[in-house]
């Protein structure tokens, strides 16, 4: 309080000043923390076109969001998850189930049934989050028995064939040939998404108790917070993010089988939250970022590509990459400062 | 026992300040071989400082410390164990996923359980093992899991394994009890000081313990200290349990009783217990707290109170007995129909259970009800800082910074921000308090009283876990006692206004 009529030191102790410029919030907002996601994948940027200009072309930003649209969307699901402290080893599986499903039931269903389907992929969604909640099931044991029991759902469903969808197949396929600024809307559905997720955690009464419960569960419990509700609201928004990954996936290929294109976003799903600074112990997370981490996780492939490496080292350059990523964009608890 | 026996340890002068306080102040004792010495104290009075500074956790400031004649200055616990020092501490810490002779040989200064090439030696492990169980009388099975084994079991590896720290022949062990009794049951009472007395052959002991009555049963000569002093020295033949009272507690200059009105309290009571019992921590607990009364309940460690409010709160089961809030008996009680009953809780354990220590102040403040700062379900985060803002000037809160995670903000003004929580509530009618002013200064002390009193006048009704006797004389209208989970003594200092000290710590123990 004796510090606020002293003008020198609210300028060098931004935070304490009771009205910070915009200026002051700028620089608190741009704590390392909240723009690593961000300088990472400029810096990215910056290297390919400098090594091969020729990936920056509009052919080059419509290959990479087309390719990041699903791994965010199934990020966005699994960065909520963490938020509270959990993990969501299924939510890929979840979106496989519903390529297979919404192929299978949009020649004859139409529109309704990609409402029906996300609804029913929510609801998978919510079953998981309720038993990790009520019998405390170590979430990561339960996702990965849920998601071998999905695996299977989605084989016997498919008959292990490819399905085409037949008809109405312009419904979902507008999604990927439509494009603003060069990139398609199932990437913009997940900037949307990613926007929507942050107002939540951030302006709403439910995002404030998903943070309290990854921040301290035993706090949140002791606060009258409904802890229950919210791991099972949570894990529902997951399965409703992976039947919209389930989409843009449907949208790009017009098929759907048990080992096609979405069949492996889990990890990159993970890798793309925690490159967005996501916190895997819970409590931390911001959805924009997250756009950004699936944006790198999509380009470093074909950053290591214009970098000039052999196909062999590409997995390996990519692991190392991983890593050095989540090291320089993960919030850590010791800088309990960010908020 | 004898005086012509060598001493086993001896200090003279040994001082600990931690910042201006002064936790071990010029201590001096002498401890011979064969002797069971008690050491008692109220909470706060050093004895623990003193434990830690004889199992080498803490080093003191000043003075000396003798061993067998011998001056020692423990640089970790590995020298006090070398030094043949084993401690029994209160809350057991034995490895349950061990057997009892992996156990033994944990705190063993050569670690004679392996083999020298650092591989476990199965058979020369349980053979030693039995060899000390034999030594202390006591019939357990060396390969047993100590998860396996019932508590008392449990407490007796604890001091095979504290005599076995060091079995040099030379060496006299000197074994540390810290409250082993205060969870103990009347029967594995008895067990333990027929241990302790078999003990005595080849050993040293130090029993730290509430109950007076134990220490005058099992102990030679008792030590009492008070505000880091050690006050009073005597053999328990030639003193009696009051003698021990006095020396224990500080006569407080003057407890402001004279603002409480005389007045009964009429109105209903807000929440009400009957008859409740959860086996194994308190049993047939009654009574009932009215608007503006605060009901202080005193205890030692082992009495039961803080599991009887955790049970008021909703955090707990009981097994029988009711609880009645609002007139009405409540069934499937939870934390969330505590809260929606305007129940508020300051837990002891205020980092884990009262606080989010990442979120900042003003979430902190705006968690339990948020309806306040929002439009429906959307926060408004003007209306919360503003809020918070003004809870933070109230208070005092240093530093005055809202958005400052409540991590970072000391002890004291995280438990400010804690009563913050809870008071903004407008139906607020409980508040229980679990030890609110631990690990708090003065100053903050002070203020939170002052903000609890304030929410009684406004008709709020309080169930208050003091830390101290004194302050559950300055605070409460009532006083409840309680004694290894049953009310022992009910007083109303509205009408008993020279109700002593010394008369509630003798309900105690």
């Amino acid at each position: 309080m004796t510090d606020k009529g002293n003008p020198s030191a609210i300028a060098a102790n931004l935070p304490t000043a009771d009205k910070p410029s915009v200026f002051a919030r700028i620089f608190k907002a741009g704590s390392w923390n909240t723009l690593a996601p961000l300088l990472v994948f400029c810096a990215m940027l910056l290297v390919v076109s400098v090594l091969n200009p020729n990936y920056l072309g509009p052919i080059g930003i419509s290959v990479v969001t087309a390719t990041a649209a699903p791994i965010l969307l199934v990020a966005l699901g699994q960065a909520m998850v963490l938020n509270i402290g959990s993990i969501d080893l299924s939510n890929a599986a979840i979106g496989l189930v519903g390529t297979i499903l919404i192929a299978l039931t949009l020649p004859t269903l139409g529109v309704s049934s990609i409402f029906v389907i996300l609804l029913l992929l929510m609801l998978i969604g919510a079953v998981n989050g309720a038993i990790v909640a009520f019998t405390q099931v170590p979430s990561f044991a339960l996702t990965l028995g849920t998601l071998g029991i999905l695996q299977t759902v989605a084989l016997v469903t498919s008959g292990s064939n490819t399905i085409y969808i037949t008809e109405n197949r312009q419904i979902v396929s507008v999604l990927y040939e439509q494009q603003l600024a060069f990139s398609p809307l199932t990437f913009w559905i997940g900037v949307l998404l990613a926007v929507f997720y942050w107002f939540i955690l951030r302006y709403t009464i439910l995002g404030q108790n998903m943070t309290a419960v990854g921040k301290n569960e035993s706090g949140a419990i002791f606060s009258a917070i409904p802890v229950r509700r919210i791991k099972t609201i949570t894990y529902a928004i997951s399965g409703f993010t992976s039947g919209l990954a389930a989409l843009s996936i449907l949208a790009q290929s017009g098929s759907a089988s048990f080992s096609g294109l979405g069949s492996n976003l889990l990890l990159p799903g993970i890798a793309a939250a925690l490159v967005g600074g996501t916190s895997i112990s819970g409590g931390q997370t911001n959805p924009i970022n997250v756009v950004f981490g699936a944006l790198t996780v999509a380009f470093v492939p074909i950053a290591i590509q214009a970098s000039g490496f052999s196909a062999q080292a590409q997995s390996f350059v990519y692991g190392i990459f991983i890593i050095i990523v989540v090291a320089l964009t993960t919030a850590r608890s010791r800088n309990a400062v960010i908020k | 026992m004898t005086t012509g026996s060598p001493t086993v340890l001896k200090l003279s002068n040994i001082s600990r300040t931690f910042g201006t306080v002064n936790a071990i102040d010029s201590v001096s004792l002498e401890i011979k071989r064969g002797e069971v010495v008690g050491l008692v104290g109220e909470n706060g009075a050093g004895k623990s400082t003193l434990l830690k500074i004889l199992a080498g956790i803490e080093q003191p400031d000043q003075g000396k410390m003798e061993i067998n004649g011998n001056l020692v200055k423990f640089r970790g616990p590995q020298d006090a164990l070398d030094a043949g020092i084993g401690v029994v501490h209160q809350e057991q810490s034995l490895f349950t996923n061990l057997t009892v002779a992996e156990n033994i040989d944990t705190h063993n200064a050569g670690r004679t359980g392996l083999s020298k090439f650092g591989i476990q030696d199965w058979s020369r492990l349980n053979r030693e093992a039995a060899v000390v169980l034999n030594k202390i009388g006591v019939h357990l099975d060396p390969k047993a899991r100590v998860g396996d084994l019932s508590f008392i079991d449990r407490q007796m590896v604890e001091i095979a394994r504290a005599v076995h720290v060091n079995k040099t022949a030379t060496v006299t062990p000197l074994v540390i009890l810290d409250e082993p009794t205060a969870v103990l049951e009347q029967a594995e009472t008895a067990v333990l000081e027929r241990e302790i007395r078999k003990l005595r052959e080849f050993a040293s002991v130090i029993f730290v313990s509430h109950r007076l009555d134990e220490i005058m049963r099992i102990c030679d000569r008792v030590l009492v200290m008070r505000s880091g002093k050690l006050v009073s020295d005597r053999r328990t033949n030639d003193i009696t349990k009051e003698d021990l009272f006095d020396a224990m507690v500080d006569e407080p200059a003057h407890i402001d009783t004279k603002a409480r009105s005389t007045s009964p309290f009429t109105a209903e009571p807000v929440v009400e217990v009957r008859e409740l019992t959860h086996k194994g921590k308190y049993q047939d607990v009654s009574f009932a707290v009215r608007p503006g009364q605060i009901v202080a309940l005193v205890g030692a460690s082992g009495s039961g109170r803080e599991a009887l409010v955790r049970t008021i709160f909703g955090a707990e089961t009981h097994d029988t007995g009711s609880i009645i809030v609002a007139g009405k008996p409540v069934s499937r009680w939870s934390i969330r129909r505590a809260v929606r009953a305007g129940l508020a809780y300051a837990p002891a354990e205020r980092k884990v259970e009262g606080m989010i220590g990442g979120f900042s102040a003003a979430r902190n403040i705006a968690l339990v009800h948020p309806g306040q700062v929002a439009t429906g379900p959307v926060l408004r985060l003007r209306r919360m800082a503003q809020m918070a803002q003004s809870w933070l000037t109230k208070l005092g809160v240093r530093p005055n910074d809202i958005s400052r995670p409540l991590a970072q903000f000391s002890g004291g003004n995280q438990q400010k921000v804690v009563l913050a929580k809870w008071l903004h509530a407008s139906g607020l009618k409980v508040l229980i308090l679990d030890h609110p002013l631990r690990g708090l200064d003065v100053g903050a002390a002070r203020t939170l009283n002052i903000q609890i009193k304030q929410a009684v006048e406004n008709g709020a009704a309080v169930i208050l876990i003091p830390d101290t006797i004194e302050e559950a004389l300055e605070m409460a209208d009532n006083i409840i006692v309680m004694r290894d989970g049953k009310v022992s003594a009910r007083h109303d200092l509205r009408q008993d206004g020279d109700l002593t000290l010394h008369d509630i710590v003798a309900e105690m123990v």
